[in-house]
Protein backbone atom coordinates (compact mmCIF):
# COMPACT_ATOMS: atom_id res chain seq x y z
CA UNK A 1 0.00 0.00 0.00
CA UNK A 2 1.28 3.49 -0.14
CA UNK A 3 2.30 4.20 3.24
CA UNK A 4 2.75 0.63 4.48
CA UNK A 5 4.82 0.45 6.54
CA UNK A 6 8.64 -0.97 5.79
CA UNK A 7 11.60 -2.63 7.45
CA UNK A 8 14.39 -0.49 8.17
CA UNK A 9 17.46 -0.47 10.70
CA UNK A 10 15.24 1.59 13.79
CA UNK A 11 12.28 -0.14 12.65
CA UNK A 12 10.27 -0.93 16.09
CA UNK A 13 9.04 -4.36 14.58
CA UNK A 14 13.26 -5.03 15.49
CA UNK A 15 14.30 -6.83 18.79
CA UNK A 16 17.47 -8.69 20.14
CA UNK A 17 16.09 -11.67 20.94
CA UNK A 18 13.12 -14.41 19.89
CA UNK A 19 10.88 -13.25 22.44
CA UNK A 20 7.32 -15.11 22.23
CA UNK A 21 4.28 -12.70 22.86
CA UNK A 22 2.12 -14.17 25.08
CA UNK A 23 -1.03 -13.18 24.18
CA UNK A 24 -1.42 -14.89 20.72
CA UNK A 25 -3.05 -18.02 19.81
CA UNK A 26 -0.62 -18.44 17.19
CA UNK A 27 3.16 -18.45 16.62
CA UNK A 28 4.25 -18.34 12.82
CA UNK A 29 8.69 -18.22 13.47
CA UNK A 30 10.11 -17.80 9.49
CA UNK A 31 13.35 -17.78 9.70
CA UNK A 32 16.68 -18.60 7.57
CA UNK A 33 19.66 -20.86 7.64
CA UNK A 34 21.37 -18.60 9.88
CA UNK A 35 18.74 -18.75 12.79
CA UNK A 36 18.21 -22.09 12.58
CA UNK A 37 19.62 -23.37 16.40
CA UNK A 38 18.18 -19.91 17.65
CA UNK A 39 14.63 -20.83 16.91
CA UNK A 40 15.08 -24.65 17.91
CA UNK A 41 16.34 -23.52 20.71
CA UNK A 42 13.39 -20.89 21.91
CA UNK A 43 10.63 -23.88 20.47
CA UNK A 44 12.17 -26.59 22.85
CA UNK A 45 11.69 -23.70 26.32
CA UNK A 46 8.18 -23.42 25.10
CA UNK A 47 7.29 -26.98 24.28
CA UNK A 48 5.40 -27.49 27.65
CA UNK A 49 2.93 -24.22 26.93
CA UNK A 50 -0.06 -25.23 25.16
CA UNK A 51 -0.10 -22.73 21.97
CA UNK A 52 0.17 -23.18 18.21
CA UNK A 53 3.48 -23.03 16.71
CA UNK A 54 4.07 -23.06 12.87
CA UNK A 55 7.46 -22.69 11.69
CA UNK A 56 9.07 -22.24 7.71
CA UNK A 57 12.54 -22.31 6.70
CA UNK A 58 12.76 -19.73 4.20
CA UNK A 59 15.16 -19.77 1.22
CA UNK A 60 15.33 -18.55 -2.77
CA UNK A 61 13.41 -21.52 -4.20
CA UNK A 62 10.27 -21.32 -1.71
CA UNK A 63 8.83 -17.59 -1.74
CA UNK A 64 4.98 -18.78 -4.09
CA UNK A 65 4.76 -21.02 -0.27
CA UNK A 66 5.82 -18.30 2.05
CA UNK A 67 3.10 -15.58 0.28
CA UNK A 68 0.74 -18.66 0.52
CA UNK A 69 1.70 -19.14 4.03
CA UNK A 70 1.35 -15.27 4.88
CA UNK A 71 -1.98 -15.38 3.35
CA UNK A 72 -3.52 -18.29 4.54
CA UNK A 73 -3.37 -16.86 8.47
CA UNK A 74 -6.17 -16.00 10.79
CA UNK A 75 -6.51 -13.42 13.03
CA UNK A 76 -4.57 -13.34 16.77
CA UNK A 77 -1.36 -14.97 14.74
CA UNK A 78 1.92 -13.30 16.00
CA UNK A 79 5.06 -13.44 13.18
CA UNK A 80 8.18 -14.06 14.20
CA UNK A 81 11.24 -13.26 11.50
CA UNK A 82 14.73 -14.77 12.26
CA UNK A 83 16.82 -14.07 9.13
CA UNK A 84 19.58 -11.81 7.45
CA UNK A 85 18.33 -8.25 6.26
CA UNK A 86 17.36 -9.36 2.87
CA UNK A 87 15.16 -12.49 3.51
CA UNK A 88 14.01 -10.03 6.44
CA UNK A 89 13.12 -7.62 3.92
CA UNK A 90 11.35 -9.94 2.04
CA UNK A 91 9.03 -11.37 4.25
CA UNK A 92 8.29 -8.38 5.68
CA UNK A 93 6.99 -6.98 2.74
CA UNK A 94 5.02 -10.26 1.83
CA UNK A 95 3.55 -10.28 5.41
CA UNK A 96 2.48 -6.32 4.98
CA UNK A 97 1.43 -6.99 2.12
CA UNK A 98 -0.81 -9.88 3.37
CA UNK A 99 -2.39 -7.85 6.06
CA UNK A 100 0.29 -7.86 8.41
CA UNK A 101 0.22 -4.71 11.22
CA UNK A 102 3.82 -3.85 12.73
CA UNK A 103 2.00 -5.08 15.95
CA UNK A 104 1.64 -8.72 14.86
CA UNK A 105 5.42 -8.98 13.57
CA UNK A 106 9.06 -9.39 15.47
CA UNK A 107 11.87 -9.00 13.49
CA UNK A 108 15.74 -10.69 14.60
CA UNK A 109 18.31 -9.53 12.10
CA UNK A 110 21.27 -11.87 12.00
CA UNK A 111 24.27 -9.47 10.22
CA UNK A 112 24.43 -6.53 9.97
CA UNK A 113 21.28 -4.10 8.72
CA UNK A 114 21.08 -1.81 5.92
CA UNK A 115 20.59 1.39 5.68
CA UNK A 116 19.37 3.79 2.88
CA UNK A 117 19.51 7.78 2.28
CA UNK A 118 16.88 9.64 0.07
CA UNK A 119 18.70 12.53 -1.37
CA UNK A 120 16.83 15.67 -1.31
CA UNK A 121 18.60 17.30 -4.28
CA UNK A 122 17.76 14.67 -6.71
CA UNK A 123 15.22 12.28 -5.25
CA UNK A 124 16.89 8.95 -5.31
CA UNK A 125 17.31 6.54 -2.46
CA UNK A 126 20.96 5.10 -2.21
CA UNK A 127 22.58 2.79 0.66
CA UNK A 128 25.09 4.44 3.01
CA UNK A 129 27.26 3.09 5.87
CA UNK A 130 25.13 3.06 9.13
CA UNK A 131 27.68 4.54 10.83
CA UNK A 132 28.21 7.06 8.50
CA UNK A 133 27.26 11.08 9.19
CA UNK A 134 27.29 12.48 5.76
CA UNK A 135 27.60 10.85 2.61
CA UNK A 136 27.88 11.49 -1.25
CA UNK A 137 25.08 10.87 -3.15
CA UNK A 138 26.07 8.03 -5.86
CA UNK A 139 23.55 9.33 -8.32
CA UNK A 140 23.82 13.27 -8.60
CA UNK A 141 27.37 13.76 -6.18
CA UNK A 142 25.35 15.94 -3.93
CA UNK A 143 26.87 16.15 -0.50
CA UNK A 144 24.28 14.92 2.18
CA UNK A 145 24.44 15.14 5.86
CA UNK A 146 21.80 12.17 6.87
CA UNK A 147 19.49 13.27 8.62
CA UNK A 148 17.21 11.63 11.15
CA UNK A 149 14.00 11.09 10.15
CA UNK A 150 12.54 8.09 7.74
CA UNK A 151 9.75 8.19 5.16
CA UNK A 152 8.00 4.89 4.69
CA UNK A 153 7.49 6.32 1.01
CA UNK A 154 10.46 7.11 0.23
CA UNK A 155 12.09 4.13 2.03
CA UNK A 156 14.97 6.04 3.14
CA UNK A 157 16.23 8.36 5.95
CA UNK A 158 16.49 11.95 5.01
CA UNK A 159 19.47 13.78 3.38
CA UNK A 160 20.09 17.27 3.99
CA UNK A 161 21.99 18.70 1.36
CA UNK A 162 24.88 20.99 1.96
CA UNK A 163 28.30 22.44 0.45
CA UNK A 164 31.39 20.97 1.78
CA UNK A 165 34.07 23.94 3.45
CA UNK B 1 10.89 39.60 -2.73
CA UNK B 2 7.33 40.78 -2.15
CA UNK B 3 5.75 41.98 0.82
CA UNK B 4 3.00 42.59 2.42
CA UNK B 5 1.79 46.64 1.45
CA UNK B 6 -1.32 47.04 3.41
CA UNK B 7 -0.50 46.44 7.06
CA UNK B 8 -4.09 46.14 7.88
CA UNK B 9 -4.86 42.70 6.15
CA UNK B 10 -0.76 41.58 7.95
CA UNK B 11 -1.20 39.17 10.56
CA UNK B 12 1.16 40.34 13.42
CA UNK B 13 1.94 37.20 15.04
CA UNK B 14 2.97 38.42 18.83
CA UNK B 15 -0.48 39.20 20.50
CA UNK B 16 1.24 38.18 23.82
CA UNK B 17 1.72 42.06 24.93
CA UNK B 18 1.79 41.31 28.28
CA UNK B 19 4.24 39.18 28.64
CA UNK B 20 6.55 40.29 25.91
CA UNK B 21 8.03 36.86 25.35
CA UNK B 22 6.97 33.38 23.16
CA UNK B 23 6.49 29.95 23.88
CA UNK B 24 5.04 26.83 22.00
CA UNK B 25 1.44 26.61 22.77
CA UNK B 26 -1.81 24.75 21.99
CA UNK B 27 -2.80 28.00 20.47
CA UNK B 28 -5.47 26.78 18.12
CA UNK B 29 -8.29 28.70 18.51
CA UNK B 30 -12.13 28.94 17.27
CA UNK B 31 -12.40 31.46 14.12
CA UNK B 32 -15.28 34.40 14.62
CA UNK B 33 -17.96 34.58 11.68
CA UNK B 34 -16.00 36.89 9.42
CA UNK B 35 -12.84 34.99 9.64
CA UNK B 36 -14.24 30.80 8.62
CA UNK B 37 -13.66 32.02 5.28
CA UNK B 38 -10.06 31.91 4.36
CA UNK B 39 -10.02 33.39 1.30
CA UNK B 40 -8.24 37.18 1.34
CA UNK B 41 -7.21 39.16 -1.52
CA UNK B 42 -4.47 41.21 -1.05
CA UNK B 43 -2.65 44.35 -2.59
CA UNK B 44 -0.31 41.38 -3.39
CA UNK B 45 -2.68 38.61 -5.01
CA UNK B 46 -1.49 38.63 -8.53
CA UNK B 47 2.27 38.33 -7.69
CA UNK B 48 1.58 35.90 -5.24
CA UNK B 49 0.04 33.55 -7.92
CA UNK B 50 2.84 34.61 -10.78
CA UNK B 51 5.54 33.23 -7.80
CA UNK B 52 3.01 30.26 -6.87
CA UNK B 53 2.51 29.15 -10.53
CA UNK B 54 6.13 29.51 -11.41
CA UNK B 55 7.26 27.30 -8.73
CA UNK B 56 4.88 24.30 -9.87
CA UNK B 57 5.54 24.87 -13.54
CA UNK B 58 9.65 24.60 -12.60
CA UNK B 59 9.54 22.00 -10.03
CA UNK B 60 6.37 20.37 -9.92
CA UNK B 61 7.99 16.74 -8.35
CA UNK B 62 9.15 19.61 -5.62
CA UNK B 63 5.44 21.38 -4.53
CA UNK B 64 2.54 19.12 -5.29
CA UNK B 65 2.40 15.53 -4.55
CA UNK B 66 -1.08 13.30 -4.16
CA UNK B 67 -1.66 9.61 -3.96
CA UNK B 68 -3.46 8.36 -7.09
CA UNK B 69 -6.77 7.26 -4.30
CA UNK B 70 -7.45 10.50 -3.49
CA UNK B 71 -9.48 12.03 -6.65
CA UNK B 72 -12.93 12.04 -4.52
CA UNK B 73 -10.85 14.20 -1.76
CA UNK B 74 -9.79 16.30 -4.50
CA UNK B 75 -13.10 17.19 -5.91
CA UNK B 76 -14.76 18.27 -2.43
CA UNK B 77 -11.54 20.56 -1.97
CA UNK B 78 -12.83 22.08 -5.49
CA UNK B 79 -15.84 22.46 -4.27
CA UNK B 80 -14.92 23.90 -1.01
CA UNK B 81 -12.17 26.99 -2.24
CA UNK B 82 -14.89 27.60 -5.76
CA UNK B 83 -17.89 28.45 -2.88
CA UNK B 84 -15.49 30.63 -0.41
CA UNK B 85 -14.00 32.73 -3.02
CA UNK B 86 -17.73 33.23 -4.80
CA UNK B 87 -19.01 33.63 -1.47
CA UNK B 88 -16.24 36.50 -0.16
CA UNK B 89 -15.55 38.03 -3.48
CA UNK B 90 -18.30 37.38 -6.00
CA UNK B 91 -16.60 40.75 -7.99
CA UNK B 92 -13.71 38.40 -8.38
CA UNK B 93 -14.49 34.76 -8.45
CA UNK B 94 -18.00 33.06 -9.89
CA UNK B 95 -18.90 29.95 -11.10
CA UNK B 96 -22.16 28.59 -13.07
CA UNK B 97 -23.22 25.01 -12.46
CA UNK B 98 -25.02 22.97 -15.41
CA UNK B 99 -25.36 19.60 -13.63
CA UNK B 100 -21.93 18.28 -13.46
CA UNK B 101 -20.61 21.07 -15.87
CA UNK B 102 -18.56 23.37 -13.96
CA UNK B 103 -17.38 26.96 -15.37
CA UNK B 104 -15.26 28.94 -13.05
CA UNK B 105 -14.37 32.36 -13.69
CA UNK B 106 -11.11 33.85 -12.17
CA UNK B 107 -12.12 37.92 -13.12
CA UNK B 108 -8.98 39.17 -11.51
CA UNK B 109 -6.61 36.88 -13.51
CA UNK B 110 -9.51 36.79 -16.36
CA UNK B 111 -8.98 33.25 -16.86
CA UNK B 112 -11.82 30.61 -16.67
CA UNK B 113 -11.94 26.58 -15.92
CA UNK B 114 -14.27 24.83 -17.28
CA UNK B 115 -14.35 20.91 -16.33
CA UNK B 116 -17.00 18.31 -15.93
CA UNK B 117 -17.33 18.30 -11.79
CA UNK B 118 -16.22 14.69 -10.75
CA UNK B 119 -14.18 13.55 -13.89
CA UNK B 120 -10.28 14.37 -13.74
CA UNK B 121 -10.32 13.68 -17.70
CA UNK B 122 -11.86 16.91 -18.51
CA UNK B 123 -8.89 18.88 -16.88
CA UNK B 124 -5.23 18.62 -17.50
CA UNK B 125 -3.81 19.18 -14.11
CA UNK B 126 -5.21 17.03 -10.96
CA UNK B 127 -8.34 19.43 -9.85
CA UNK B 128 -6.68 20.01 -6.54
CA UNK B 129 -3.72 21.48 -8.32
CA UNK B 130 -5.90 23.16 -10.92
CA UNK B 131 -7.77 24.98 -8.42
CA UNK B 132 -5.15 25.85 -5.58
CA UNK B 133 -3.56 27.50 -8.74
CA UNK B 134 -6.31 30.35 -8.18
CA UNK B 135 -5.33 31.12 -4.97
CA UNK B 136 -2.29 32.10 -3.21
CA UNK B 137 -2.38 29.84 0.35
CA UNK B 138 -0.58 26.62 0.62
CA UNK B 139 -2.93 23.72 0.96
CA UNK B 140 -2.15 20.05 2.85
CA UNK B 141 -4.98 17.51 3.02
CA UNK B 142 -4.36 14.91 6.21
CA UNK B 143 -6.70 12.51 5.63
CA UNK B 144 -8.04 11.04 9.39
CA UNK B 145 -7.31 7.37 10.02
CA UNK B 146 -6.26 5.30 13.00
CA UNK B 147 -7.00 8.54 15.68
CA UNK B 148 -3.75 10.05 13.57
CA UNK B 149 -3.58 12.71 10.16
CA UNK B 150 -1.60 11.27 6.92
CA UNK B 151 -0.76 13.82 4.50
CA UNK B 152 -1.75 12.51 1.27
CA UNK B 153 -1.94 15.73 -0.74
CA UNK B 154 0.19 18.97 -1.06
CA UNK B 155 0.58 21.79 -2.87
CA UNK B 156 3.04 24.23 -1.46
CA UNK B 157 5.02 27.54 -2.45
CA UNK B 158 6.17 28.89 1.03
CA UNK B 159 7.43 26.17 3.05
CA UNK B 160 9.24 26.43 6.24
CA UNK B 161 11.19 23.08 6.85
CA UNK B 162 8.81 21.33 4.94
CA UNK B 163 8.55 19.39 1.82
CA UNK B 164 5.10 17.98 0.51
CA UNK B 165 7.38 15.02 -1.69
CA UNK B 166 9.20 14.44 1.85
CA UNK B 167 6.57 14.69 3.52
CA UNK B 168 3.99 12.82 1.71
CA UNK B 169 2.66 10.30 3.10
CA UNK B 170 3.37 10.76 7.26
CA UNK B 171 1.81 10.50 9.95
CA UNK B 172 1.31 14.12 11.82
CA UNK B 173 3.83 12.86 14.37
CA UNK B 174 6.05 11.95 12.08
CA UNK B 175 5.80 15.17 10.14
CA UNK B 176 6.51 16.90 13.61
CA UNK B 177 9.19 14.64 14.44
CA UNK B 178 11.64 17.13 14.84
CA UNK B 179 9.62 19.90 17.11
CA UNK B 180 11.03 20.71 20.53
CA UNK B 181 7.19 20.83 21.15
CA UNK B 182 7.18 20.71 24.64
CA UNK B 183 4.88 23.38 26.77
CA UNK B 184 6.21 25.57 29.73
CA UNK B 185 4.52 23.04 31.60
CA UNK B 186 6.30 19.85 29.98
CA UNK B 187 3.61 18.59 27.92
CA UNK B 188 3.92 16.67 24.52
CA UNK B 189 2.16 19.71 22.34
CA UNK B 190 2.28 17.65 19.22
CA UNK B 191 0.40 14.89 20.50
CA UNK B 192 -1.80 17.54 22.34
CA UNK B 193 -2.72 19.00 19.21
CA UNK B 194 -2.77 15.99 16.87
CA UNK B 195 -5.93 15.04 19.73
CA UNK B 196 -7.07 18.43 19.70
CA UNK B 197 -7.67 18.10 15.63
CA UNK B 198 -9.34 15.05 15.87
CA UNK B 199 -12.39 17.40 17.55
CA UNK B 200 -12.49 19.65 14.87
CA UNK B 201 -16.00 19.21 13.44
CA UNK B 202 -17.22 20.69 9.92
CA UNK B 203 -18.21 23.89 9.55
CA UNK B 204 -16.24 24.93 12.92
CA UNK B 205 -12.81 25.44 11.32
CA UNK B 206 -9.70 26.89 13.64
CA UNK B 207 -7.17 28.72 12.97
CA UNK B 208 -3.68 29.30 14.77
CA UNK B 209 -1.03 31.82 14.16
CA UNK B 210 2.46 30.52 13.76
CA UNK B 211 5.65 33.08 12.04
CA UNK B 212 9.57 32.83 11.55
CA UNK B 213 12.17 34.94 10.62
CA UNK B 214 13.89 34.21 6.87
CA UNK B 215 17.17 36.03 6.06
CA UNK B 216 16.38 36.93 2.49
CA UNK B 217 14.38 34.15 1.39
CA UNK B 218 10.99 33.17 0.55
CA UNK B 219 11.12 29.61 1.58
CA UNK B 220 12.91 27.31 3.24
CA UNK B 221 12.60 23.90 1.90
CA UNK B 222 15.05 20.38 2.25
CA UNK B 223 15.98 20.50 -1.19
CA UNK B 224 17.35 24.11 -0.98
CA UNK B 225 19.17 23.58 2.27
CA UNK B 226 23.03 23.91 0.90
CA UNK B 227 21.57 27.25 -0.70
CA UNK B 228 20.04 29.12 2.37
CA UNK B 229 22.11 27.60 5.15
CA UNK B 230 25.04 29.63 4.05
CA UNK B 231 22.88 32.88 3.55
CA UNK B 232 22.05 32.97 6.86
CA UNK B 233 25.66 33.69 7.75
CA UNK B 234 25.62 37.07 5.72
CA UNK B 235 23.05 38.90 7.80
CA UNK B 236 24.44 41.95 9.83
CA UNK B 237 22.95 44.56 11.80
CA UNK B 238 23.16 47.24 9.23
CA UNK B 239 21.16 44.84 6.64
CA UNK B 240 18.69 42.88 8.57
CA UNK B 241 16.22 45.81 8.09
CA UNK B 242 16.22 45.21 4.68
CA UNK B 243 17.26 40.96 4.24
CA UNK B 244 15.43 39.91 7.44
CA UNK B 245 11.55 39.48 7.21
CA UNK B 246 8.94 38.59 9.71
CA UNK B 247 7.46 35.32 8.05
CA UNK B 248 3.80 34.52 9.21
CA UNK B 249 1.96 31.84 8.62
CA UNK B 250 -1.80 32.78 9.66
CA UNK B 251 -3.15 28.54 9.23
CA UNK B 252 -6.83 27.47 8.97
CA UNK B 253 -7.64 23.49 10.63
CA UNK B 254 -10.92 22.48 8.33
CA UNK B 255 -12.85 19.41 8.53
CA UNK B 256 -13.65 18.16 5.01
CA UNK B 257 -17.53 16.81 5.56
CA UNK B 258 -17.47 14.29 2.95
CA UNK B 259 -14.04 12.83 3.56
CA UNK B 260 -13.70 13.20 7.45
CA UNK B 261 -10.24 14.62 6.16
CA UNK B 262 -8.69 18.05 7.83
CA UNK B 263 -7.40 20.48 5.34
CA UNK B 264 -4.41 22.86 6.71
CA UNK B 265 -4.73 26.03 4.56
CA UNK B 266 -1.33 28.68 5.42
CA UNK B 267 -1.68 32.42 4.32
CA UNK B 268 2.05 33.11 4.58
CA UNK B 269 2.63 36.98 4.45
CA UNK B 270 6.17 38.74 4.57
CA UNK B 271 7.22 42.28 6.50
CA UNK B 272 10.64 43.39 6.03
CA UNK B 273 12.18 44.39 9.65
CA UNK B 274 12.66 47.92 8.37
CA UNK B 275 9.17 48.35 7.80
CA UNK B 276 7.54 47.84 11.13
CA UNK B 277 8.56 51.40 12.14
CA UNK B 278 5.33 52.46 10.49
CA UNK B 279 3.68 50.77 13.39
CA UNK B 280 5.73 51.61 16.19
CA UNK B 281 4.08 49.49 18.55
CA UNK B 282 4.78 46.66 16.39
CA UNK B 283 8.27 47.57 16.53
CA UNK B 284 8.60 47.20 20.15
CA UNK B 285 6.46 44.12 20.28
CA UNK B 286 8.57 42.36 18.66
CA UNK B 287 11.72 43.11 19.51
CA UNK B 288 11.02 41.84 23.28
CA UNK B 289 9.83 38.98 21.88
CA UNK B 290 13.16 38.31 19.35
CA UNK B 291 14.93 39.33 22.36
CA UNK B 292 13.97 36.48 25.13
CA UNK B 293 13.78 33.72 22.25
CA UNK B 294 15.82 30.61 24.25
CA UNK B 295 18.22 29.11 21.67
CA UNK B 296 16.57 25.77 21.43
CA UNK B 297 13.62 27.19 19.88
CA UNK B 298 15.79 29.83 17.62
CA UNK B 299 17.85 27.10 16.35
CA UNK B 300 14.48 24.93 15.82
CA UNK B 301 13.21 27.60 13.65
CA UNK B 302 16.75 27.92 11.70
CA UNK B 303 16.75 31.65 13.03
CA UNK B 304 19.98 31.09 15.34
CA UNK B 305 22.76 32.59 12.78
CA UNK B 306 20.96 35.81 12.21
CA UNK B 307 18.98 36.19 14.89
CA UNK B 308 21.50 38.34 17.25
CA UNK B 309 22.27 40.66 14.55
CA UNK B 310 18.06 41.35 13.51
CA UNK B 311 17.72 42.19 17.49
CA UNK B 312 20.46 44.65 17.42
CA UNK B 313 19.47 46.19 14.21
CA UNK B 314 15.82 46.50 16.16
CA UNK B 315 17.26 48.04 19.54
CA UNK B 316 19.66 50.88 17.54
CA UNK B 317 15.74 51.05 15.25
CA UNK B 318 14.16 51.99 18.24
CA UNK B 319 16.69 53.87 19.88
CA UNK B 320 16.93 56.16 16.70
CA UNK B 321 13.11 56.04 16.91
CA UNK B 322 12.85 57.38 20.72
CA UNK B 323 15.81 60.36 19.90
CA UNK B 324 14.03 61.73 16.48
CA UNK B 325 10.75 61.53 18.94
CA UNK B 326 12.91 63.38 22.05
CA UNK B 327 14.67 66.07 19.22
CA UNK B 328 10.82 66.96 17.44
CA UNK B 329 9.83 67.36 21.04
CA UNK B 330 12.50 69.52 22.12
CA UNK B 331 12.34 71.42 18.73
CA UNK B 332 8.54 71.75 19.97
CA UNK B 333 9.36 73.67 23.04
CA UNK B 334 12.11 75.54 21.24
CA UNK B 335 9.47 76.83 19.44
CA UNK B 336 7.35 77.24 22.42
Amino acid sequence: MYSSPVLYDQSETIKEKLAFNNKRKKHLIIYDQQALSDVKQALAAESQNDVDYEQFEIDSRNLHDLRALLYSQKMGTHLYIASDWDHAVTVFTEAVEAGFTEDEIQTIIYGPKRRYIYCMKCYQKSEINPEAETVQCVHCDAHMEVGPFFSKVRKGYIGYPFIPN
Amino acid sequence: MFKSTNLDMFTFPFTNFKNKTYRYSNDLVELSGDKVNFMKITPEYKAQIKRKREMLEKQPEVRYQSFPHTMEMQWEFVELLIDLSTAKYPEHFSVEKDGDQWTFTNHILEETEVFTFGDESSIDLEPYDMIGRHFHHDYMLMVNRDDNFYLEVAQESFAALFSPHWNLGMSFDEIHGPVPFVSRDGIDLVDRIRKFLLTIEPGVPRTRVNWNLMADRWDVNYETMDVWGPQREKVTPENAGELVHLRVEEQWFIRMPRSNAILFVLDTQFLPMEDLIKRPEWLEITYFNLADIPDYMAEYKGMAPFLPQTVEYLKNLIDSMKEKDKQEKGEEHFVQ
